[in-house]
């Protein structure tokens, strides 16, 4: 009965968790085409979050990697689980509300990680796994978007580069439903499977699954409408940050940062690597720009944000691995999940207060 | 250590895919605009037979990134 509860609480607070993350991340999707004009705001995220919606149901290859390549399945507890999820929770609102795009999904592996190392120590984590599926991807995955965006405009401004430039544009901002859109599916199939990831992870623990099974369809479904009910409910303040703070854009930039992050996010969801879409797709931003002018790129807001990246797995691995502490301050019960549960909702409760009377979101200028 | 725990044939899989698209997509699209911009001032010029030409060559990279696109799509819920 109490593993019972644990269990409705660990799913209750993936699918905040992944709420969260349409929030936070597909404002990274949004944030190019919005800035080069390719589409209104409301067009744009209403897009993304039908998109996000798709994309949550074309492949399991990252889930399966969450859910057994990450974290010995054997030793963890919907406790364990439930910990770090919190602990993602927690950063990614931390980064949200300074304006950071840091990685979600490195926060839930960060948190999970921490969690399971403060419960089960160091054994708990499959290295090989971490690094392999993880760790390198998560280096390679920003560089190889910057790469291609580089190349992809370079070779896009040549030849385009004797043509009116008012058929150009407007030809690239046609083109930019395109990008926006695949980039768009792109994070529902990378971002919703880390959900999905750790919920079928809880239910292993739990017994309701057996190890290294897929997830059920009901799982599939609650987080793909989870994530495109956060990517609808928008994130203006990292809009803002990635579609005008890191380079100002024309519309063939914009294509091709799209363009480079959708293909490097398919790509590795194919083969599992659970990736970060914020990485990638400023990746691809600073790439496009680069490729342009050096100095185009704001260098001093790129490398807060590469501090924010830097810093998200063992931020978020401590979070969890404190919150874990907690939970068994109160045993090994239903009783600790619910008491961070309760503290948890009435400090967001008290912070969206204080949000709501300083004044609506900032906006797109 | 690290070389024998990363797979690189799947990485090197997906950056070569990742090249392959990303660039090829935004390379075909290119050339969509070019064969329109110079369908467009070809015809503007009274030159029938060129302005044809880059109409069909901005058809046919349309249908390359169409093709690119749905691709992408197969292979991705195949696995």
């Amino acid at each position: 009965m109490s593993s019972d509860v644990v269990l409705v609480i660990v799913v209750g607070t993936a699918l905040a968790f992944d709420f969260t993350n349409g929030f936070h991340d597909t404002a990274n999707v949004v944030a190019t085409s919005i800035s080069t004009g390719a589409a209104a705001p409301g067009v744009a995220i209403g897009m993304a979050s039908i998109l996000n919606f798709v994309g949550a149901f074309i492949s399991i290859s990252v889930a399966a990697t969450v859910a057994n390549d990450v974290v010995n399945a054997e030793v963890i507890t919907p406790t364990i689980v439930f910990a770090g999820l919190v602990g993602a929770i927690s950063w990614n609102l931390f980064t949200w509300w300074f304006g950071l795009p840091s990685s979600s999904s490195h926060a839930l592996i960060g948190g999970v990680v921490g969690s399971a190392v403060a419960a089960a120590g160091f054994h708990a984590v499959i290295a090989e796994g971490l690094i392999g599926k993880v760790l390198i991807p998560a280096i390679l995955a920003p560089l190889l978007a910057f790469l291609v965006a580089a190349v992809a405009i370079g070779v896009g401004y040549r030849i385009v580069g004797h043509q009116r430039p008012g058929v150009v544009s407007r030809g690239y901002r046609y083109g930019q439903l395109l990008s926006g859109g695949m980039l768009a599916l792109a994070h529902g199939t990378n971002d919703a499977q880390k959900t999905m990831g750790v919920i079928t992870l809880a239910l292993i623990a739990h017994g309701s699954l057996g190890a290294e099974a897929d997830p059920p369809l009901w799982v599939i479904a609650s987080s793909a409408t989870a994530i495109a009910l956060g990517t609808y409910s928008g994130g203006w303040r990292i809009i803002k940050t990635t579609g005008t703070k890191i380079i100002k854009m024309d519309a063939a930039q914009g294509f091709s940062a799209q363009g480079a992050g959708a293909a490097v996010i398919l790509a590795s969801t194919h083969f599992g690597y659970p990736l970060s879409t914020t990485h990638v797709i400023n990746g691809g931003v600073m790439g496009a720009g680069a490729a342009k002018r050096v100095s185009a790129v704001r260098w001093g807001v790129a490398g807060n944000i590469v501090t924010a990246w830097i810093l998200t797995l063992p931020a978020a691995a401590v979070i969890g691995a404190a919150v874990y502490g907690i939970t068994r301050i109160f045993g090994t019960g239903a009783l600790g999940p619910l008491i961070v549960t309760l503290m948890s909702l009435s400090l967001l409760t008290a912070v969206f207060a204080r949000r709501v009377r300083r004044g609506a979101p900032v906006a797109v200028s | 250590m690290i070389a024998t725990i990363v797979d690189w044939s799947d990485l090197l899989q997906t950056i070569g895919a990742s090249i392959l698209a990303g660039v090829g997509i935004t390379v075909a699209f290119s050339v969509v605009i070019w064969g329109t911009a110079r369908f467009a001032d070809l015809n503007r010029e009274d030159r029938p037979a060129p302005a044809v030409a880059a109409l069909a060559a901005s058809g046919l990279a349309l249908a390359v990134v169409a093709a690119g696109v749905v691709f992408g799509i197969v292979v991705m819920t195949t696995k």
